[in-house]
This record gives structure tokens, sequence and C-alpha cells, in this order.
């Protein structure tokens, strides 16, 4: 699930109908400055990246002139804020506010639906109003069919207990977000806070939004933008990941290959589809191993896409060794899977005297897989041991391993 | 007895002519399964592994009475061909592919609610019932013996995978299964842990439940509730996968792409405890899990 930048996320609010605050990308403290200098007004200064909770991370500051604003995105620009680098920050205009509200729609996967989520107390992280204040949110779900109606919208506002004049310009807006919500394929698009001016506008100052990365074939636009992989960590995808990523995207309608790239380990874990890597990973870690990254390579992939992915496992540092395991397989050629390992360490010139190579696979087209592997001389087994043992002897294998070349090196 | 498949199934492929779909035509009719009829516009008159294809759902509801579909086509394709299976009347939807958008999977299982049908998956490897030699997907793949066997133990799965890993586990215990769902690894899915677990209750065939779960939604926390509401169910058997997610970051995606923990949902350790505290059995690995099948059924 791509999270959006704010400003991508502003646009296409903006695109949408709705009232947003003035606001500029700045790249450079001289940028900060002039986008300051154009608004002629007080400017908040905000890290361009794609996580929440900024304010806590020091990504948010507030200027009173463009010099200001200069310094403070000078403070802000190339730092690592939550894991991500800034290369560009947000300026925008900052509102007179009198009262701030919450807004956000998102799908709920319990109820199957999207729900839109209103609330009086606005500003607060989400999560910590949920628990705090439990009656301050208020929710309901939308009929994917009918969409939003701007009554339900102002039944919602006026359960909430927002004044009775803001009733009309509330019933609007959030029609509107649930609008742009669909159209953009979105699972979270979130106001907060929500200002009300002293003229009673209402305009989102801060907005975050998340996109369905399998939609991204019907938006264009987005996917042009977005990382796709990178929903899946908590960090920007390392040089690795982005390898792996392009290897899979290469080919979209044949398999699947995920990688995500640990702090250190040794265990290189090729494996798949996804509920036995999480037991391997599991299996490894209960036996003392140690996993240098966790995989998932299914849904019956090429021998190229194995090869990908086996290569970027196998060039990480550190890596001293290779489990290949699935579960038994339904629909993946364990004989590709074969090919593609074995293209990988011949391409590296591994050699399997001092880097052990374990392979479980078992399932469609095992007994090739079987001769493949024997062939070019790797440990292999079928079903004769479980997912557990596998893991088991490949952490003995890495000791013998390291065991033989401490000996050698005792030898010189 | 089995669930939601048996000797009255009568089974359809919509896009029956790509390449897993012929696939899986084949190893099903291999299996001893039969398929009436696939589907897939401007096709109609060819036949794939000698099973008739229409261009519409609705020929193929006439010349065969279909009660069951599987959905093979690709994400984008995905909703039109489930109205058109709603709107056909068909009771049991599998649906196999992978990354539907989820807009599209929310009204689609509106759609399905309303008519009364039950959506297996997305993102399901299948379901298979090896009594009636029934099978629903390219669960099992070209060799479904090899896993599945009958026997009385229902299966319910998140991962495709581990469906077969777990069905081998049942039989190197020396058991078999009535029927294994692989339900999908998606976070909006048609049937849900719980909702299986209420057919397996009322199937004569199943003596105990076994359940492999991941990180990520409220499906165990859902189930333990149930379990825990009536203490006169039949045993269940539950293992989580990822616990070493617990290590990671906040917001990190493992497995499918439902197993994102926020806050304190979505722990396996958690769920494991929740399900244990409502009277469930659980197993950290697999041969734990052998060990408590035979304890149970010996």
């Amino acid at each position: 699930m791509a999270r959006l930048l704010e400003n991508q996320a502003l646009d296409l609010l903006q695109r949408g109908g709705m009232l947003v605050p003035r606001y500029e990308v700045a790249a450079s403290p001289e940028e900060a400055r002039d986008a300051a200098e154009q608004m002629g007004v007080p400017v908040v200064i905000k890290a361009l990246i794609p996580t929440g909770k900024r304010g806590k991370a020091g990504g948010i500051l507030f200027a009173s002139t463009p010099d200001e604003a200069a310094s403070c995105a000078e403070k802000i620009l190339g730092t690592m804020l939550n894991s991500f680098r800034v290369n560009s920050v947000l300026i925008e205009e900052r509102l007179e506010v009198t009262q701030e509200l919450y807004l956000s729609a998102a799908i709920d996967h319990r109820a199957q639906a999207t729900s839109i989520i209103a609330s009086r107390t606005g500003g607060v992280d989400v999560e910590t109003l949920r628990v705090e204040h439990p009656d301050a949110l208020k929710h309901l779900y939308v009929d994917p069919y009918l969409g939003l109606s701007e009554f339900e919208a102002r039944q919602l506002w006026h359960e909430v207990g927002v004044d009775a004049h803001l009733l009309q310009r509330l019933g609007a807006l959030t029609a509107q977000l649930y609008r742009t919500f669909v159209s953009a394929d979105a699972f979270i698009l979130e106001l907060n806070p929500l200002v009300v001016s002293p003229d009673g506008d209402v305009t989102p100052v801060a907005a975050l939004m998340g996109v369905d990365d399998a939609a991204m074939f019907r938006q264009p636009e987005l996917a042009a933008t977005v990382q796709v992989g990178l929903e899946r960590s908590w960090k920007a995808l390392t040089e690795l990941e982005k390898q792996v990523v392009a290897v899979n995207e290469a080919e979209p309608y044949r398999g699947t290959a995920r990688y995500t790239e640990m702090e250190g380990g040794d265990i290189g874990l090729f494996c798949g589809g996804g509920g036995a890597s999480l037991v391997l990973f599991d299996a490894l870690q209960h036996a003392g191993g140690q996993p240098a990254n966790y995989c998932e390579v299914g849904g019956n992939p090429t021998v190229e896409k194995v090869y990908g992915t086996a290569k970027a496992i196998l060039s990480k540092k550190g890596v001293k060794g290779l489990l290949v395991a699935h579960s038994i397989t339904n629909n993946t050629q364990t004989d590709a899977v074969a090919e593609g390992v074995i293209r990988a360490i011949d391409d590296l010139g591994i050699d399997l005297a001092t880097f052990p190579v374990l392979a479980r696979e078992a399932g469609v087209n095992e007994e090739r897989a079987e001769q493949l592997f024997r062939a070019r001389g790797i440990e292999y087994y079928g079903d004769q041991i479980t997912l557990n043992e596998a893991a088991r002897l490949m952490v003995e294998r890495m000791r013998e391993a390291e065991r033989n070349s401490d000996g050698l090196e005792e030898g010189r | 007895m089995s669930i939601l498949l048996n000797n009255d199934s009568r089974i359809a492929i919509q896009g029956i002519t790509g390449r897993e779909a012929s696939m899986v035509t084949r190893h099903t009719l291999a299996y001893g399964s039969s398929i009436m009829a696939g589907v897939r516009p401007g096709k109609g008159g060819q036949t794939v592994e000698g099973v008739p294809v229409y261009d519409t759902l609705a020929t193929a509801c006439q010349e065969h009475g279909i009660n069951t579909t599987i959905i093979y086509v690709p994400p984008a394709a995905v909703y039109d061909a489930v109205a058109e299976a709603v709107h056909n009347g068909i009771r049991l939807i599998n649906i196999p592919t992978e990354n539907v958008p989820q807009h599209d999977t929310i009204k689609l299982m509106a759609l399905a609610r309303s008519a009364g049908a039950r959506i297996v998956g997305p993102n399901s490897l299948g379901i298979i019932s090896p009594h009636h030699r029934a099978k629903l997907g390219a669960i099992g793949g070209d060799n479904p013996d090899k896993c599945f066997v009958p026997g009385p133990v229902g299966l319910i799965s998140r991962s495709g995978g581990m469906t077969a890993e777990v069905a081998w586990t049942v039989k190197q215990a020396g058991y078999g299964v009535s029927t294994a769902v692989s339900i999908g690894g998606d976070a909006l899915i048609g049937s849900s842990p719980r909702d299986l677990m209420e057919l397996f209750q009322a199937d004569d065939e199943t003596k105990l439940v076994v359940y492999f779960g991941e990180p990520g939604t409220t499906f165990e926390e859902d189930l333990a509730d149930y379990v825990s509401a009536d203490k006169e169910l039949k045993p269940l058997l539950c293992m989580v996968g990822g616990r070493f997610t617990e290590q990671m970051p906040e917001g990190t995606v493992f497995g499918h792409a439902a197993s994102l923990i926020s806050a304190n949902a979505g722990r396996p350790s958690v769920k494991m405890r929740r399900l244990k505290e409502a009277g469930a059995m659980v197993a950290v690995t697999l041969d734990e899990m052998a060990a408590h099948v035979q304890a149970v059924l010996d």
C-alpha cells in the first residue's frame, strides 16, 4: 500500500473540489524563501516523507518571515526522519484556527467497507484518541454502490456535535473526501486536523493518503509517482530490495518474488509462499540460526525470477549459506526453482565446499528438481523431512562450515 | 460428508482458456473431479482438456446447471466475473486471483452478501474434499494424493502453500482431511476462519479442526471469541506463523498483504494466547501439530 507525499494528496483533494491552503514544494532553502515570500503570510514547513507522526520527529516547523522559512527548510532538508531522507519540504500557508476537527476515510477490513470517521477533537493522533476518548470518534460505513450522500455526512457531523452552522460545509467536504478516496483507489485518506477559520471556512491543514498498489493499473498518474513495494517496509527500500522489486515487476503476471533485507544475519533464505516463509523464519530462529533476509517466492515463478531473487539474496554482505525451501508446492515448479538457484550460485562463483546450501523442495516436478540439485552437489530433501527439520539441519551446516573455516585459519 | 464441495457440485471455470486455468483443469480432471464447463467471451465452441467453453456463464448454466465457479481472470477483470457469477445464481465462488483492488473486493463482497452467495478468496489456492475426490482450484497441484487423503480433520489455512504442508503433516500423523480450505491471504476475504469453523461444526465427518493463521487482521481473535462462547464445539488446533515479525518495526509487512502488525493487534503471540485462553489447542511448530493431532484422534 503505497503512501503518497502530502503535496500529492493535496493535489488530488484540490482537484476534487476541496478548499485547501496554498502550498509549494521546495527542495532548497532558497526555494523555501521564494515560496514564503510569494505567499506573503506566515507559513508551515513540513518534511515531505511518506509517513505520519512527522511533528513528533521534528519534521514540522513554523516561520513568520521568508528568511525564517529558509532556515527552517535548511534544518530539515537532508536529514533522516522516521527512516526516510528528506529531499524536499512543503511550504504551506499557515491559517488562523478557531477549531480543529478530525476526518478520515479508510477501508475497514472487519466491516468489509469504507469507514468514515469524524471527531470534534482534531490535531491529535487518532490512535491516541481511540484509546483515551473513544466517545469523541463517530463513524459510518459507506454502501459501495450508493456512495456517500451529503445528508449522511451531515448526520455524522451532527452526531459528533459540531456547530450547526458548519454542517452544510462539512457535509459537502466529506462527500468530496469520499469521492477522492474512491477515485484514487485509496485505502486511507486522513485530514488531521481539519481546521475552522474565523470566517467559517473548513480546510485541511494536514493530509495523509495511501493508495492501493493493486489498483495502479488503472491509476497511471499515481503509478508513475509511487514507489511500488514500499508498502511492505518500514523504511526506504535498500538497493537489493529495489533490485528484487525490478525482477518481480519485469514479469508481473507470472509468480511473485518479494525480498526484505534484515539487519545482520548470515543465512540466506530463499523460500515461499507467504505462510511457509513465516514458518521457516520462525524455525530458523528457533534452531538458533540468524536469517539475513525474509523472502517469498511463489505462484509458479519463471526461472528468470527465481534467478534474480536468489542472486539478490546471495549478494548481501555477510551471507554465508543458503536455505532453499517451500511448503510442498501446488503449482510452483520445483525444478524451475532448482534451475534459477543453481544459475545464481554459478554466476557468483560460490564454492559449495565452504558455503552450505540446503534444499527442501517437494511438490510439482520434484524428481527433476532432485536431479538438478544433486547433480550440482547440493544437499537435497523432498518430503522426507519437515520444514522444521530443514531449518534445524541448515543451522547445523552453518556451524560445521564455521568450524571448518576456523580449522583452516588455524592450519595456516 | 464434507463442507462446500460434494458430489452435487457442478463446477465451471470462468477464464478457462488461460495458462494457469487450463493446467488446473487438466489436474482436476486427472484427480477425478469433474468440471462441466468453461467460460471465455469470444471462445465459445472451443474445448479445454475436453471441457466445453461458452461465451457467457448464462449459457453454461442453462446447459449444465452450474452452481459453483472458479474465477481465473486477471485482477482487473475479477469484479466483473464475480458479478456475472452472482447474477447467474452461483452459490459458491472461489477466487484464486491475487492483487484484486480493495475497492473492487468491497463491492463484490457486498454483492455476494446481498444475493446469499459464498465467496472463498480472493488469493485462495482452492478447496479440496478428498473423500469425494472433489477439488476446486490449484490445491494439491498435479498430485493431490501426496498431501490430501480422506480423514476426519477439517483444515482452514490463510496460506495456500501451508494448506498442503499442514495436510501432509496430518497425513504423516496417520490421518486425513474431510475438507481443506485455503481461505486466501488478503485482509478482505469472503469466508473467514470463523465462518468455516461454523460449517465444520455441522459436518459429521469432521472430528477435529486445524487452523493455520498469520500475523495481522483480527481473524484469529474473532475465531477465539466464537470458540470461547460455545464450549460444545469440536476440538480446534491452531498454529499462527510469523512470531519473528514481532521483533520488527511496526508497519512492516511479511507474508501476505494482510500481515500488518499495528500496535498490539495482529501479533502472533497475542493471537495464540487468545486462542489458548478460548480453549483451543495451539502448536508452535509443525512437529508439535502432528503430536496434537495424534493426541486428539488416536
